[in-house]
């Protein structure tokens, strides 16, 4: 089966676009989201359990790896919901003229830097 | 005339083999009830994943007794139960699909259709 096949998008034979590198992260994101989920199930065991087992984990979390894991957790929550969204419009049918598409596309990275500082100052801060 | 006939009869022949291969497999058997199952485990983790990642961030930084209280209460506990429960079938549904896209298209048809 030796047909023609499209070059793959990215990012050696195309010129860079922001619709496709949105794209692409939002499968990173989402990959890195279910495997952040095993973090969320030892969590929210170790919360049930209480105990030595409560305190190792939360000094595991408020450690500056678990923090910075968890930040991390926060920028992919954050931006895999936001194009999560615009994806959701798409499948309804909105959004497809390019413009839009590029608009709603640097609205997604914006939001994400939006909410993820403000979660960040809400959790230093309170 | 008649052997325009035998060349269409093989053609339909031929399709219909295709077809009746592909119908019951991967994305022509369960490809809808996927990607329903995609877009609404996708609109239920909206609200949900809102209320667990600014608890969640929330609760991290804070002390045991306030974890315990906050996983023992039948609401919360039935939010997070859903969370989970709508993360798991969203993460495995797509997963399933980053893989059949990520592994060579011929691998695949080899593996499913190929015996």
């Amino acid at each position: 089966m030796e047909r023609p096949l499209s070059p793959f998008m990215f990012p050696i034979w195309y010129r860079f676009q922001i619709t496709s590198a949105l794209s692409i992260l939002h499968r990173l994101t989402g990959i890195a989201l279910a495997v952040g989920s095993i973090l969320l199930a030892w969590w929210l065991v170790s919360v049930a359990a209480g105990g030595e087992l409560f305190a190792a984990t939360h000094a595991f979390i408020a450690s500056p790896v678990g923090m910075l894991l968890l930040f991390g957790w926060s920028i992919a929550f954050f931006y895999h919901l936001c194009n999560g969204i615009r994806h959701l419009a798409w499948d309804a049918g909105y959004g497809f003229e390019l413009r839009q598409a590029y608009r709603s596309g640097y609205a997604v990275l914006a939001a994400t830097a939006v909410l993820t500082v403000l979660t960040w100052l809400y959790v230093f801060l309170a | 005339m008649a052997n325009a006939s035998s060349l269409s009869n093989s053609t339909v022949l031929r399709d219909q083999t295709v077809l009746w291969r592909v119908r019951q497999r991967g994305r022509a058997r369960d490809g809808l009830r996927k990607w329903q199952l995609q877009h609404v485990t996708a609109l239920a983790l909206i609200p949900l994943g809102l209320y667990v990642a600014a608890t969640l961030l929330w609760l991290a930084t804070s002390d045991q007794t306030v974890d315990d209280a906050w996983l023992a209460s039948p609401v919360t506990a039935l939010l997070i139960i859903l969370f989970v429960l709508a993360g798991l079938v969203h993460a495995l549904v797509r997963a399933a699909s980053v893989i059949l896209d990520a592994v060579s298209t011929l691998a695949v048809l080899k593996l499913f259709l190929d015996r």
